[in-house]
């Protein structure tokens, strides 16, 4: 009887152990992460610009691929002293996004002038060209809608006014005075795939610009072009 | 009557010694302790320390790991998307692991709230990776044996498509959707006091390439790591 009992002691004592023992052993463990991916959208140059039809003038900061885009022309004589038929400036865009996006633009155009003669928004034509999605990594399939007229030298797109005999671009959106406000001029689905922000393809469309040379009030003349990618 | 009293006396002393033969004849001369007891198969898993958090843009660490603790890891990564210019976020998790037994440490893991589209974060976006070392003289004999590439950081490209991948097997939480192994080997303790035994440490190492996923605000990555024994 006495050794049942310090059996049962024992065992008991050794369950207690084992108990004790389970109780303090940590066999998992976690780990929890989080994480946001953000809207991005990026503007930048598309490489160099193109100046043409000028009479004097040049690129004085010309547009570098990949970098942010601040560009400044001086487009030379507007005058009737430059019998070009256009000076134009056509400036490459480059965007990239993971979300959809709209391109707006906003413009000022002032000039010492002070008569109606004198060069004024409606007389800077502008029109996005042809949207391009090209490279690895770009969503191909992805659709953009140009609320512009395209290159604004087209026929199309302006003519001289019968009455005033002043040239006018008169396309949709195919000058700066659609602009004085923030507007759109371009928007689309998604432009990049899932891929490294190293990756340097994205969206390349050719911003126009444009001016017809002409019986102008003289003066200086600065004409100012902001361009916004947002994702709404 | 002397003669009836000799004879009493004799009776008494015959009977005296007879009950004193009783008593030695059942004294006990030897004795046992008999003791039962087991040695049960003993792994665990526990932090190893804090962590380490780099290449973030707005994470944090928030629930920080404490050596010889319960590993209950949290952490915020941050942004994942091109606005984050590092080339990885990378997140050490210290593991600290003892056992009296061959032990197998698995991990199974799951990616939620990243979205649906092809250009979603996936579990084969998030690099995973153990980085083992020679046992210390302190540790019990043996080599363990890593079922993942080590450091994910270290090697890996860009795809036909443009997209980051991880170099070698199992190097993406894509190969833990269920339990698996990561690392295994023979008995990692030496006959210590289970209170001041020396352990086996090593990091476990997270990576994301930050891409032009998809747009996703609350994206949770969760790692759940189980040692047993073999």
């Amino acid at each position: 009887m006495p050794q049942q009992v310090i059996k049962l002691a024992v065992l008991a004592i050794s369950l207690l152990l084992a108990a004790v023992t389970c109780l303090g052993q940590s066999t998992s463990g976690t780990v929890n992460m989080s994480a946001t991916v953000s809207k991005f959208v990026e503007l930048h140059s598309g490489g160099a610009v193109t100046l043409t039809g000028n009479s004097g003038g040049g690129v004085i900061t010309d547009g570098v691929a990949n970098s942010p885009l601040a560009v400044s022309i001086n487009l030379g004589e507007l005058g009737p002293v430059n019998t070009n038929n256009f000076v134009t400036a056509q400036v490459p865009l480059k965007l990239r996004s993971n979300a959809p996006y709209v391109l707006s633009m906003t413009a000022t155009v002032t000039s010492s002038g002070t008569t109606t003669n004198r060069i004024q928004a409606a007389d800077v034509g502008f029109g996005l060209g042809t949207v391009t999605r090209a490279g690895t990594g770009v969503h191909l399939t992805g659709t953009d809608t140009n609320a512009t007229s395209g290159d604004p030298t087209l026929p199309a797109n302006g003519s001289v006014n019968a009455t005033s005999g002043r040239f006018e671009f008169t396309g949709v959106r195919s000058n700066l005075a659609a602009f004085t406000s923030s507007t759109t001029a371009l928007n689309g689905a998604f432009i990049m795939n899932a891929v490294p922000r190293s990756n340097t393809n994205g969206l390349t469309v050719p911003a126009f610009f444009a001016i017809k040379p002409q019986f102008f009030e003289n003066g200086t003349t600065t004409i100012s072009v902001t361009f916004t990618v947002t994702a709404p | 009557m002397f003669k009836s009293t000799k004879g009493v006396l004799k009776a008494l002393a015959i009977t005296a010694l007879i009950t004193m033969s009783a008593v030695v004849t059942c004294a006990q001369t030897t004795g046992s302790v008999t003791m039962n007891a087991t040695v049960s198969n003993f792994v665990e898993l526990t932090s190893g320390g804090a962590v380490t958090l780099t290449g973030n843009m707005g994470g944090s660490v928030i629930t920080d790991g404490t050596a010889n603790s319960p590993l209950a890891v949290v952490v915020n990564l941050g942004e994942l998307g091109p606005a984050n210019t590092n080339s990885f976020v990378k997140l050490d998790v210290p593991l600290r692991l003892r056992s009296n037994v061959a032990y197998q440490l698995d991990m199974v893991s799951s990616v939620a709230g990243a979205g649906a589209t092809a250009f979603s974060l996936k579990d084969t976006d998030v690099g995973f990776g153990l980085t083992t070392a020679a046992r210390p003289a302190n540790l019990a004999a043996g080599v363990d044996t890593n079922a993942t590439p080590g450091d994910p950081t270290v090697g890996g490209s860009t795809d036909v498509d443009g997209r980051w991948v991880f170099a070698g097997a199992n190097s993406t939480l894509g190969a833990y959707a269920v339990s698996g192994a990561v690392l295994s080997g023979p008995r990692i303790n030496k006959a210590n006091a289970a209170n001041a035994a020396p352990a086996l440490t090593l990091p476990a190492t997270f990576a994301i390439k930050p891409q032009f996923y998809d747009p996703a605000p609350a994206i949770t990555i969760t790692a759940q790591f189980t040692v047993v024994a073999l």
